[in-house]
């Protein structure tokens, strides 16, 4: 089964341990026929196409989930919305054989909306189409163990914005690259584009809006692959 | 507004889940709709205070009310009310992010002494005034109850009533009363004097304190007529009928006991002379097994849970645990449920459980010992014996157990340094045991996890006229312990003495302390029970700044004379009782289980208590 949710702005804080204990347990009171992993501690056989950080909400987030026998994606959808709490409703279901690879597999890009609000809001809007006119973008990345300057911009595939002036807000819509090997993380692109327009980067709201596949090197929802 | 500002700080603080709300069950209603809207507060952080089953029972049963709603309130970690301080954010409910001081009633539950002052973090934070008679009708009416109620003196000028003993029944009761005066509008003096003449309630304002020269209680008398001298705790007679919750909130993130809690039974028989919980929750009342199972399935639908524990003082003690148990097992076994039973009692006939219990899961297994001699454990009246402790764990570890608990005290009244040398000796006897069970058969890793916390007389115990060991004292038998305890494959820990002391000076305080706590506050402690936060400097401080001795409450032996500050409670055990226990506790005599027999606690004066016995 695979499960298309929603992450709301007010549970936007659940980390990835924490969504996994609230859907085993939705799962667990949605009478549907879960699966369980053979083994001395067995659990539920789920698992989510990518870990949304703590912090950051989602519209279309995805739940691959092992079931025993087949149910219609209706039934699925009617038995988990009754279960989860308002802000995680599942939106969309479909039935799927446990092929391999998972869907997650199929993962290669993400999409994000991004809101600034103030400052300089604008000087960032208006830096968007210059910034996308370079072919090289060095920016430092941060890992646990190391940081490197990367060049953002192969990874960047999508930037529009759109500025409006009454509120002093930035509206951004960015598609990147999401694979193992490069992924561009939204605060890292914001970041910069805020350096690269000579701005400070003002309070900044990010919300992951789609995980894409590639069809023919043409994004599509990995639900819809 | 607030709701958006509450949700900007959420982005700059540790466990933003704590704060956030929208769990699975939890209830939201109209405020419109409702006549009192009810705060209920847990004095520390969300995952404590959502771990506690009394809260959850209260929650419960205020919301099934058509004419009120209850709302949750946790306290704020530190990082979290230093910033709505700053950002002049005031204590908010967490599930519609309402300002706490605008409820109509607040009720704080009173779980452990050193929680105290984060009541008065939570007053301030909410924008109450501290003191009761400050407060006008803009306030909520402050209630507050719990184990810690039974001396209610120490917080007396901070709450406007207590409730005394079981809440089910008190919470609806004071609901109507105060429902009642708002709707005719009378004062809020006039509320409280109505509220103290409910069965279990205590207004202190209506109470007046005088003291001798040498410190102790002269007279302590209701200042008004109609006002009772004696205050009878509340108590319900059948757990069978009384309210328990059938759908609990499960929260987002991990919380201290993440499980569904069904209480099998409440009160103790076995009258263990240092425990408290024995004592004022007497008698005991038993859950039928018929209810427990329909529990145990509606709450295990409602909730997803994975996890279901039995609790009560004693749930070895619960008269069909091998039966219910096994019944769990079954029923369960699809749904991958596992079952865990605490305070497992050694001469509980358990065995078979234990075997049924491990097809699930194997934790580990705790021994609450208490003392290291016999001859202590008579005095304490711990009614386990070495052999006890020695055939259980031998089966424990037959049947492939490999991790024990074991838990004791130090300083209780007439212990030795050879008691000491005790707890060593049983520790070392377990490891023992563990190495002549058979290699093929004993599960790999043996761990024997021991733990000493320094004892704390405690009020309506026979321990209540006790001095408690002075923190010098608690350190030199601490250091002999820790040298003794140099055992292979045992594990060590001890608490800190300080924090025991202080517990002692709260548990038996009188009015005067409270300045004390007000004071400390005002230096900054808060979260006393949590290490990293505690300060023991700012404590003695306070104590100095208001003239008041501590040790004149922790470490001062009580004449069976002396007038104590609880004395006007009715917990149902008498005084004289209690005194006799202490008299039996010297000579270490013990005294039998009362479901054995009547000791003549004083329980049977009340109607529906100790049937069928």
């Amino acid at each position: 089964m695979l499960l298309e949710f929603r992450k709301d702005d007010l549970v936007r804080h659940l980390g990835l341990l924490d969504l996994q204990r609230t859907m085993q347990r939705a799962l667990r009171r949605s009478g549907l026929p879960i699966a369980y992993s053979n083994g001395f501690n067995p659990h539920i056989v789920m698992s989510f196409a990518s870990a949304l950080s703590s912090g950051i909400p989602g519209d279309a987030e995805l739940l691959d989930v092992s079931l025993k026998e087949e149910v219609s994606a209706e039934t699925c959808l009617e038995a988990m919305n009754r279960v989860l709490p308002p802000s995680l409703p599942v939106t969309r279901v479909r039935v799927v054989d446990d092929r391999f690879p998972k869907v997650s597999a199929a993962l290669r890009q993400a999409q994000y909306a991004i809101t600034l609000t103030g400052s300089d809001a604008k000087k960032i809007a208006d830096a968007v189409p210059i910034f996308l006119g370079e072919t090289e973008i060095m920016a430092l990345r941060k890992t646990k163990r190391q940081e490197t300057m990367v060049n953002i911009r192969p990874m960047l595939h999508e930037l529009t914005a759109d500025y409006d002036e009454a509120s002093d807000v930035c509206r951004l819509t960015a598609r990147v690259s999401f694979v193992e090997a490069a992924t561009l993380k939204p605060d890292l692109l914001m970041e910069a584009l805020a350096n690269y327009a000579g701005a400070e980067l003002p309070r900044c709201e990010i919300r992951r809006t789609k995980l894409l596949g590639l069809v023919d090197d043409k994004p599509v929802p990995l639900f819809d692959l | 507004m607030l709701s958006k500002k509450i949700d900007a700080l959420l982005d700059r603080v540790q466990k933003p889940a704590r704060y956030m709300g929208g769990e699975m069950n939890c209830v939201l209603k109209d405020p419109a709709s409702v006549a009192i809207r009810y705060a209920f507060a847990f004095p520390d952080v969300y995952e404590v205070g959502m771990s506690h089953l009394g809260s959850r029972i209260l929650y419960d049963i205020i919301n099934k009310r058509d004419d009120a709603l209850c709302e949750r309130v946790f306290m704020p970690w530190v990082d979290m009310a230093d910033l709505m301080r700053a950002e002049d954010v005031p204590l908010f409910s967490i599930e519609t992010r309402s300002p706490v001081g605008g409820f109509d009633m607040l009720g704080i539950t009173l779980q452990y002494e050193m929680s105290y002052t984060n009541i008065l973090e939570i007053l301030d934070l909410a924008h109450i005034p501290l003191h009761s008679e400050d407060r006008t009708w803009d306030d909520p009416i402050v209630i507050a109850g719990g184990p810690c109620a039974f001396n209610p003196e120490p917080l007396y000028h901070f709450i406007d009533a207590f409730s005394i003993g079981d809440g089910e029944i008190s919470t609806l009761e004071t609901i109507d009363v105060v429902k009642q005066c708002k709707q005719e509008g009378v004062s809020r003096k006039e509320c409280l004097r109505r509220l103290a003449k409910l069965r279990g309630v205590y207004v202190p304002s209506l109470y007046e304190a005088s003291y001798n020269e040498d410190g102790t209680l002269k007279a302590f008398e209701p200042i008004e007529e109609g006002v009772p001298r004696t205050v009878v705790k509340n108590m319900v007679a059948d757990l069978d009928h009384a309210e328990y919750p059938e759908s609990i909130i499960v929260p987002f993130m991990e919380i201290v006991h993440d499980r569904i809690n069904i209480e099998v039974l409440r009160g103790c028989t076995r009258g263990c002379r240092f425990c408290q919980a024995g004592m004022i929750y007497r008698p005991v009342r038993e859950r039928s097994m018929e209810r427990i199972l329909d529990l145990a399935k509606k709450l295990v639908d409602e909730t997803g849970y994975e996890e279901i524990t039995l609790s009560s003082l004693s749930t070895g003690d619960y008269s069909c645990l091998p039966q219910l148990a096994h019944e769990l097992m079954e029923r369960f076994a699809e749904k991958r449920v596992a079952l865990s039973l605490p305070s497992l009692r050694l001469d509980s006939e358990l065995k078979e459980t234990l075997e049924e219990t491990q097809k699930v899961k194997k934790t580990s297994l705790t021994y609450a010992m208490e003392a290291g001699t016999q001859r202590l454990r008579d005095v304490i009246n711990k009614g386990i014996t070495e052999e006890d402790l020695m055939s259980s764990v031998s089966d424990a570890f037959a049947g492939g157990w490999s991790s024990i608990k074991l838990y004791f005290m130090f300083g209780l009244p007439t212990e030795t340094y050879e008691d000491l040398d005790g707890i060593a000796d049983l520790a070392s006897k377990v490891v023992r045991k563990y190495f002549e069970t058979p290699k093929n058969i004993r599960a790999r890793g043996l761990r024997v996890n021991c733990s000493a916390s320094c004892f704390v007389p405690k009020p309506f115990t026979p321990f209540q006229w006790e001095p408690q060991d002075t923190i010098e004292e608690f350190t030199e038998k601490q250091k002999h312990l820790c040298r003794v305890m140099r055992i292979k494959g045992v594990e060590f820990n001890w608490h800190e003495p300080h924090v025991s002391f202080l517990e002692a000076v709260f548990a038996r305080g009188d009015r005067r302390v409270a300045d004390v706590l007000e004071q400390a506050w005002k230096l900054g402690c808060r979260f006393d029970g949590w290490t990293d936060q505690f300060s023991f400097d700012n404590w003695m401080k306070a104590f100095e700044l208001c003239g008041v001795d501590p040790a004149f409450y922790a470490n001062r032996r009580r004449e069976k004379d002396e007038l104590l500050p609880w004395a006007f409670i009715d917990a149902g055990v008498t005084q004289q009782y209690l005194w006799r226990e202490r008299e039996r506790a010297v000579a270490a005599q013990t005294t039998p289980d009362c479901r054995k027999g009547c000791q003549g606690c004083g329980l049977k004066r009340f109607e529906g208590a100790c049937e069928g016995r």
